[in-house]
């Protein structure tokens, strides 16, 4: 994931039923559960009494915490960390993230890890997780919701791993010119690859994500089943020909290029990060509107590597930031969606320029009715497979018509 | 009844109360068992997914292997592995052959009820293993004959009365078809259609009840998409209902395929000189070796199913050629002694039959928009006959799809499928195998609960037995003292001889009043068994067989007579309480 410096945006909707997550098994979700209610339990009383226990040492403890700059990082200076050092007294370092793991597995390999707290997306969680470079969180330290529902039923599938808690959701996007297609709006993830009825260019990311999800969506394929068909090669087949069909195509890989293009008219419509567009939208008041069905969703989360300084802290830290009114006071700066049902009716206006952000939320249910979670698990062991043969079909295909 | 009686003397309010609040219990026990049997079904399907996953079956669990090429290697491997673990499932079950939907009918429609919790579980183990490495069958049957043995512990555990355990038989299986379709309407009618096949209010709100808190657990722990689902469905041209009344009149043949294949690989595997425990794991063998070339038939074909009704996924040799497979695949792994329901595999075949329609209809009048009705309709009319339930087939897809169009189109196909699969075949896959098992539901339930109920309580020992060395004379004194007509002629050894009737002895007293009855020329009268049905019994009496029958063991040994009247007795009562099953109120 480059640096989505801006915004990414996004509410926390309540209408993410789900997705690919479908096939996790019930009887682990009641295996967990049971656990979880244990260690609930079993620590109702203790972290409490340890991190008192903590700061009485350390006094005034300063977590360091690592995220990903930019705009991004400035408003979580605003929604979460001046906040937490206010309401606690626990002062909050920042430093930048490049989003790999291979100074985090040298610094758990040699016992001191100086960062407290990561934002971490979820694929790299789950890999950082199964690799044992992370605390188990179990959960603790995540607040119910103001009106006591259980963090378990607040937070969306998904949202509460064995290591990490998601604290947002952003997700890629279509977008598309509004003075493109007279008398008529693309409101289907079909229409991108209907070029008869909405004619002109397109830019995609150079990548399988996304593209196979919605290509096959476009043929009727309900969002629970996506990864199921493009595990056989009649499915990934399936899915690139609508690809292959496309006329005047352009791929993209920095994610400042697809609102660029649409600005300068050079597509009409384009794939891209939700913050991306919004920030076009709103900041340089682009004439492009987004569709968000078969929006794809992908987690940011909260994460505590092993050997840390201050374990409790950091617990104390990701309670208070995964907190519904955090949440939802984040998306007044940047359109990231809540990850807990609580905070969706919490949002508000932009804090800068009043624009109701629950329009540019990828949670708010206004925007979630067929979001498709990107399957991370399954990206994580086929993405190089899947690569090499999407990059057969249409990159070379393309790079040997083009001269 | 006898407390129920003495409770409505004593006090008309006091009885209504006892009889509302009994009924109440019973919707009540439904619920239970709804909800058990839910859980139980979400667990299995939960299971199977998560085996499919782990032993590289599914799509999705091969894919995300990091080894491909020992995918070879486990595709031949699993399958041979799970039929050898069936077939030493099946040893612990009586007659060595998994349970399913046609015991459940049996036992309800017979009146014998008391399915047996173990049974249940072993087949449903059975099949779970049969599922998990891939064998192609269904999952829905398991867990309907799991489900029915739930709800059939639940009356015994209660001590209810047979009437009521075939009740708590159709909750269970109502909740587990409302919860793995996630369609509560086809749970009901598939209780009612297919296991309990009459309408009775009595029965209706404790199903509704099952099937109620089996949609409510579907919808809150299942996270599951729809089997199949359809985004926006267009209207069909009228011509085109036409073509749905042929997909169903073809449909019934492909679905007599189907069930014959099934019936005859089961047939010819019983010849084999195979012990039958290891059936499974040749039939696996060969399931794995086909799978190298098509892996769309492994399992229970959940994608097959969805790209089938997908335009342009499959071209028409393929559909045709996927579909002669998964039939194949299906008739071996059944009839070899998987364990597991027809139902799914005949999803897919009728989907891919109906798909294989779509695309020649394309090619002929280029209709393509209406593709996915082609392939819904070849869907029921192949799984209809099957099942034998044309109602509840029509409600899943009601209840899935929600487009009413849809529905429209399949009962279209349905209107011609089942009368002529059944016309051809049988009602069902279920009644052909009860009736290849000696049990015949074409003709009606009581036949089936009458050839169920034994005459033993009838026989009786007030008669006139004769020994050879009585007298005509004495004889006749005998039979005027007893007020009987017919006396029994038993030799030393207790064994049966003769009857004689009054008239005739009467007869012989005439010419000679001497005459040994032992000497009097034997006339050949029809016998019941102390087993014989009461069926049996009935027929007798039609066939003129007299006032009394006499009773005897395999040995001739003279064990009583029954009384016609006594068999008229027993099958009034036996007919008024089937009425009051079917028609009972509350």
């Amino acid at each position: 994931m480059q640096a989505r410096s801006l915004a990414s945006s996004a509410l926390p909707g309540t209408g993410v039923a789900a997705g690919c997550d479908s096939q996790s098994p019930l009887a682990w979700v009641c295996i967990a559960w049971l656990v979880c209610l244990l260690l609930v339990w079993l620590l109702a009383v203790s972290p409490v009494v340890s991190l008192a226990a903590e700061t009485r040492a350390e006094e005034k403890p300063v977590l360091t915490v690592l995220s990903w700059g930019g705009a991004y990082e400035r408003a979580q200076q605003r929604a979460l960390f001046v906040p937490f050092s206010d309401a606690t007294g626990i002062g909050v370092k920042v430093e930048r993230y490049d989003g790999d793991l291979t100074a985090l597995r040298q610094a758990v390999a040699d016992g001191h890890v100086p960062w407290d707290v990561i934002d971490m997306t979820r694929s790299t969680a789950l890999a950082a997780c199964d690799e044992g470079l992370l605390t188990s969180l179990a959960r603790d330290g995540v607040l119910p919701a103001p009106d006591g529902t259980p963090p378990a039923r607040d937070f969306i599938e998904g949202a509460l791993g064995d290591c990490f808690v998601t604290h947002s959701i952003f997700a890629t996007v279509l977008a598309y010119r509004t003075d493109a297609f007279p008398g008529r709006r693309p409101t289907r993830v079909k229409d991108l690859f209907d070029q008869q009825r909405f004619p002109g260019p397109r830019a995609l990311q150079r990548t399988p994500k996304a593209n196979l999800e919605w290509a096959l969506l476009a043929q009727g394929v309900p969002r629970e089943e996506l990864y199921r068909l493009l595990s056989t090669p009649r499915g990934l087949s399936l899915a690139l020909a609508p690809l292959e069909g496309l006329d005047d195509l352009r791929w993209w890989t920095r994610g400042d290029t697809p609102s660029r293009l649409l600005m300068d008219g050079e597509v009409v419509m384009a794939s891209g990060y939700n913050g991306r567009f919004f920030d076009a939208l709103v900041s340089q008041g682009a004439p492009i509107a987004i569709l968000w069905d078969g929006q794809v969703q992908e987690h940011e989360t909260w994460v505590v590597p092993r050997h840390v300084d201050h374990p409790q802290a950091a617990k104390a830290f990701i309670g208070f930031a995964t907190s519904a009114e955090r949440q939802a006071e984040l998306t007044r700066y940047i359109p990231y969606g809540p990850s807990r049902q609580s905070a969706v009716p919490l949002i508000a206006t932009h804090r800068d320029t009043g624009v109701d952000m629950r329009l540019y939320i990828p949670t708010h249910p206004l925007n979630s009715a067929n979001a498709v979670v990107l399957d991370e698990r399954w990206y994580a062991s086929t993405l190089r497979r899947i690569t090499q043969y999407f990059d057969a079909r249409l990159i070379d295909r393309d790079a040997a018509s083009a001269p | 009844m006898v407390e129920q009686d003495q409770a409505q003397q004593s006090s008309p309010s006091a009885f209504l109360v006892l009889r509302v609040v009994r009924f109440l219990g019973l919707v009540a026990l439904g619920a239970i068992v709804g909800g058990v049997a839910a859980l139980v079904a979400v667990s299995f399907v939960a299971g199977v997914v998560w085996l499919n996953d782990t032993l590289l079956i599914s799509p999705r669990g091969r894919m995300m292997f990091e080894y491909p090429h020992w995918l070879v290697v486990t595709t031949l491997a699993v399958p041979i592995l799970g039929g050898v673990l069936v077939g030493q499932l099946h040893r612990l079950l009586p007659q060595h052959r998994p349970h399913g939907p046609a015991d459940v009918i049996a036992a309800v429609q017979t009146g014998r009820g008391r399915l047996p919790i173990r049974a249940g579980a072993v087949s449903a183990l059975s099949a779970l293993v049969s599922l998990g490495s891939g064998a192609s069958v269904g999952q829905y049957g398991p867990l309907v004959h799991l489900g029915a043995s739930l709800g059939s512990a639940g009356a015994r555990w209660l001590r209810l009365s047979r009437c009521d355990d075939h009740i708590t038989i159709a909750c269970g299986v109502a909740a587990a078809i409302a919860t793995v379709f996630n369609a509560p309407l086809a749970g009901i009618v598939f209780a009612h259609e297919v296991v309990l096949r009459h309408y009775a209010l009595r029965a209706f709100a404790p199903v509704a009840a099952a099937a109620l808190v089996g949609h409510v657990i579907a919808t809150n722990v299942l996270a599951r998409g729809a089997l199949f689902h359809v985004a926006e469905a267009p209207l069909p041209r009228s011509w085109e209902f036409g073509v749905f009344l042929l997909v169903g009149g073809l449909g019934a043949l492909i679905a007599g395929a189907y069930m014959r294949a099934i019936l005859a690989v089961g047939a010819r595997s019983a010849r084999l000189a195979l012990a039958q425990p290891l059936r499974p794991a040749v039939a696996g063998a060969m399931l794995g070796v086909a799978a190298l070339w098509v892996p769309d038939i492994l399992g229970m074909g959940k994608e097959t199913l969805r790209f089938a009704t997908i335009a342009g996924a499959y071209t028409s040799p393929e559909l045709l050629m996927v579909m002669g497979l998964k039939l194949a695949a299906t008739a071996l792994c059944l009839g070899m002694g998987f364990g597991g329901g027809v139902f799914s595999p005949a999803l897919v075949i009728g989907t891919l039959f109906g798909a294989l329609v779509g695309t020649l209809v394309a090619s002929i009048s280029g209709v393509t928009d209406t593709f996915v009705f082609y392939a819904i309709c070849g869907m029921v009319a192949v799984t209809a006959p099957v099942i034998g339930a044309p109602l509840t087939t029509l409600l899943i897809v009601f209840e899935l799809t929600g487009s009413y169009a849809l529905m429209t189109a399949a009962l279209a196909s349905v209107t011609l499928a089942c009368p002529i699969a059944a016309q051809l075949f049988g009602r069902s896959l279920f009644d052909i195998q009860l009736a290849r098992r000696g049990l015949d539901l074409s003709v009606g339930r009581s036949q089936a609960m009458l050839g169920e109920t034994r005459i033993t309580d009838l026989i009786s020992d007030d008669c006139v037995t004769l020994t050879s060395e009585t007298t005509v004379a004495q004889a006749v004194a005998a039979l005027t003292r007893s007020g009987h007509a017919l006396g029994h002629l038993v030799d030393g050894q207790g064994r049966y001889r003769n009857s004689l009737t009054l008239v005739e002895l009467y007869r012989g007293q005439e010419r000679d009043s001497a005459l040994l009855v032992g000497d009097w020329p034997r006339t050949p009268r029809p016998v019941l068994g102390p087993d014989s049905s009461l069926w049996t019994a009935i027929g007798l009496l039609q066939r003129g067989a007299g006032e009394t029958i006499v009773v005897v063991d395999d040995e001739d040994r003279f064990l009583g007579v029954v009384r016609e009247a006594r068999i008229a007795k027993a099958y009034l009562r036996h007919s008024d309480a089937l009425n009051r099953e079917e028609h009972g109120a509350g």
